[in-house]
């Protein structure tokens, strides 16, 4: 069996195209297994799987529960909203009595950038990055660009838009750093408070005009508007984000040419998103959450079967 | 007793053997003969390739104590100073309680009178460090604080910078700061440029250290007086720095021995022993800071020591301590500038010049002397480990690397130690 080139999924940085490649076509079988009357594949019996959140989450941590039970992996939970060091415990105490219950794989969401890869280094068990502050969030770069390929037919050339909160976006760079690799162009927009001073050096376009970015992009990833995780103002208000960086029909209507939106989750309506465009046939975001699933089969699957691990 | 440092290289321009090899022997912790002839003695130092300057002498550390003896105290920490090769060093005041009655600085000297390594104070420049009111200097200077800072703390407010610079003048006190604007650093856990936008990580930006610079010095125009800006780590900063010289004002500046040995993409694996405040900066501004030391602009290099216990730094990144350890490893790294910069040059940055900022005595290498020397081998290779560290504290970049260059023997106060 082929596999990836690391025992861990930290982030999409450290990731090389083919195993981008090889993550797509494995979720290929995997979407083909999902939309069978009969759901689940025997591949992770006897493979003990924690889903480790230190922040909150529902989709992402439901999409991995529902790729490892249907994976037949064993499943634990733990979560805890406040951080391991409010609590008393270390980061490192909490995740090894864990494994000290024999646990062969963590996924890890922690609000600390490099969490994951602290882990990486001082535990065994296989880690899977579920998000890391403000760092990465592979999985959902892997299913937004799996999502495009799917409606696009490639990435090779596609010209994507991320809009809004760049500075504090995970989803942001590690779809910057995936689309890359897979050959597509990428634009960043949003109000110049939230777009990192050296972003440009990471070869993305940058543009302040929502209209401009969306003229020339064929995929706007609209992000979520993260007010929780900003602790200093970047911006004056909502009301004012929403007139000048929100996404409406008319707006759209106005372009004269059609353009796939996508969304992380969970949207804010009538913020980033009008529910005319959230719902629209234009909107893949629905997809995005299947896809999600399929995805984190793939990645739990490869990374389980790596003869190192 | 008498010691024999047998066919050492001196490095001391103020000779005319500088650069030659002598025989000196130390009897009693007194400088009793150099000469090239041979003669008796007890004990002999010699090596091939050994060279002698005048004690070492690191101007900014922390040795924890009173308050976090957990990560080091005067014990630990002078044993770590004198193994890298320090006979003297002056300590910041960020203990618990912070050094800033006259109880607490004799505390810290208390065993200056017979120990190999001399500690010098350095008290608050405002009460508890919080940067509203200033301390009481001139008691304080009494007492024996050799300067007044707020250690590890910028100095934020104008007024209160203004009236220290002010307050100062009466017995030529330096006052010393580390220019951070906080405003722009909130949140920051590393250098602000294309690696944190790939760790996705809140950069401090190196304005935030300019700014801070620039005010000061129309500040020290303004009042008069004079300033040390302690850990500088800009392009930036050197230029504003090498400017202000160039108009005349008392301004004196000091680098870390660690922002000469690595840059900010040391941080790509989240490793917290390259976290340092201020941060490890990009290359360009490590290649500024080698011209400023080589054109006289950074008068320093220093260790900023800076223990901390595993609980400190083995954890998440953003929740990690700042600071490295490097009392011992700080030789190691002038070594490896040699190429760059020249030896008697870099001996000058940590001997002659932090004691003329400082207005202490510099020690001599002459007969009748008290030998206040250091002995060190540029060849020898050692690793820091358990076995050799002798912090407390573990949180160095180098540790478990193979390093080029130690201490082998120092002298001072009518003591010695070899085989460091």
């Amino acid at each position: 069996m082929q596999s990836l080139s690391s025992k861990n999924l930290l982030g999409i940085k450290e990731l090389h195209r083919k195993d981008l490649e090889l993550i797509f076509e494995t979720a290929d079988s995997f979407k083909e297994v999902i939309n069978r009357p009969i759901k689940k594949v025997p591949s992770l019996r006897d493979i003990t799987i924690a889903n480790v959140f230190f922040e909150n989450s529902t989709r992402t941590r439901l999409s991995f529960e529902l790729a490892e039970k249907r994976l037949s992996a064993d499943v634990i939970n733990f979560s805890s909203s406040s951080s391991s060091v409010k609590k008393g415990e270390t980061l490192l105490d909490t995740v090894n009595n864990i494994l000290a219950m024999k646990v062969d794989m963590v996924v890890i969401r922690h609000p600390s950038p490099g969490a994951p890869h602290f882990l990486a280094k001082h535990v065994n068990a296989n880690i899977v990055n579920a998000g890391d502050g403000t760092h990465e969030h592979p999985t959902q770069a892997l299913l937004d660009s799996y999502s495009i390929r799917e409606k696009h037919g490639a990435l090779e050339g596609i010209k994507v838009a991320i809009i809004g909160d760049i500075l504090h976006s995970r989803v942001a760079l590690s779809n910057i750093f995936a689309l890359q690799k897979l050959g597509s162009q990428v634009m960043v927009c949003g109000p110049n408070t939230l777009l990192p001073k050296y972003i440009r050096e990471l070869g993305v376009q940058v543009e302040l005009d929502i209209r401009k970015a969306l003229e020339w992009c064929d995929v706007a990833n609209v992000l979520r508007i993260q007010l929780e995780r900003q602790k200093i103002k970047y911006f004056p208000s909502i009301r004012e984000y929403t007139l000048y960086y929100g996404i409406n029909k008319k707006l759209l209507d106005s372009l004269n040419k059609e353009i796939t939106i996508m969304h992380p989750g969970p949207i804010n309506r009538g913020v980033e998103l009008s529910s005319d465009v959230a719902d629209s046939e234009h909107a893949i975001i629905m997809d995005q959450v299947e896809n999600g699933v399929a995805i984190r089969m793939a990645v739990l699957y490869l990374l389980a079967g790596d003869p190192q691990a | 007793m008498r010691v024999l440092l047998k066919s050492v290289e001196v490095i001391d321009p103020r000779y005319s053997f500088h650069r030659k090899k002598r025989n000196i022997l130390i009897k009693n912790g007194t400088i009793s003969s150099i000469s090239t002839q041979d003669v008796t003695s007890d004990k002999i130092i010699e090596g091939k390739g050994l060279l002698v300057s005048i004690g070492w002498f690191d101007m900014r550390a922390s040795f924890c104590d009173p308050g976090f003896e957990q990560k080091e105290d005067i014990v630990s920490g002078s044993r770590a100073a004198h193994t890298g090769g320090f006979t003297e060093v002056a300590l910041l005041p960020n203990t618990n309680p912070v050094i800033q009655t006259k109880n607490e600085i004799s505390y810290i000297i208390a065993n200056n009178s017979h120990s190999l390594v001399q500690l010098h104070p350095m008290a608050c420049a405002t009460v508890g460090t919080e940067g509203e009111a200033i301390t009481e200097m001139i008691d304080l200077h009494q007492a024996g604080a050799v300067a007044f800072t707020d250690g590890e703390k910028p100095i934020w407010h104008t007024d209160v910078l203004l009236k220290s610079l002010m307050y100062l003048q009466k017995f030529d006190g330096l006052l010393i700061n580390r220019a951070e604007d906080q405003f722009l650093t909130t949140f920051g856990t590393m250098n602000e440029g294309v690696t944190s936008t790939q760790l996705g990580m809140k950069g401090m930006p190196n304005l935030s250290e300019e700014l801070m610079i620039e005010r000061d010095i129309r500040l020290l125009q303004y009042a008069g007086g004079k300033i040390h800006f302690s850990n500088i780590s800009t392009e930036n900063s050197v230029e504003l720095i090498r400017q202000a010289k160039k108009k005349g004002l008392s301004i004196t500046c000091d680098v870390a021995a660690h922002q000469l040995a690595f840059d900010d993409t040391a941080l790509v694996d989240f490793d917290t022993n390259f976290k340092v405040n201020p941060p490890l900066r990009s290359k360009k501004d490590v290649k500024a800071l080698i011209n400023g030391l080589k054109d006289g602009t950074i008068d320093v290099i220093v260790s900023s020591h800076s223990p901390q216990d595993e609980e400190s730094k083995k954890v998440e990144f953003d929740l990690a301590e700042f600071g490295v350890t490097g009392l011992q490893t700080l030789y190691p790294v002038l070594n490896s500038l040699e190429d760059k910069l020249d030896l008697n040059l870099l001996i000058e940055k940590i001997t002659i010049s932090p004691r003329t900022i400082l207005h202490l005595p510099i020690p001599e290498i002459k007969v009748g002397s008290p030998a206040n020397l250091t002995v060190f081998d540029p060849e020898q290779e050692w690793v820091l480990d358990d076995h050799s560290n002798q912090s407390k504290s573990r949180n160095s970049p180098f540790y478990n690397k193979t390093l080029s260059g130690k201490a082998v023997a120092v002298f001072n106060n009518g003591k010695w130690e070899f085989n460091l």
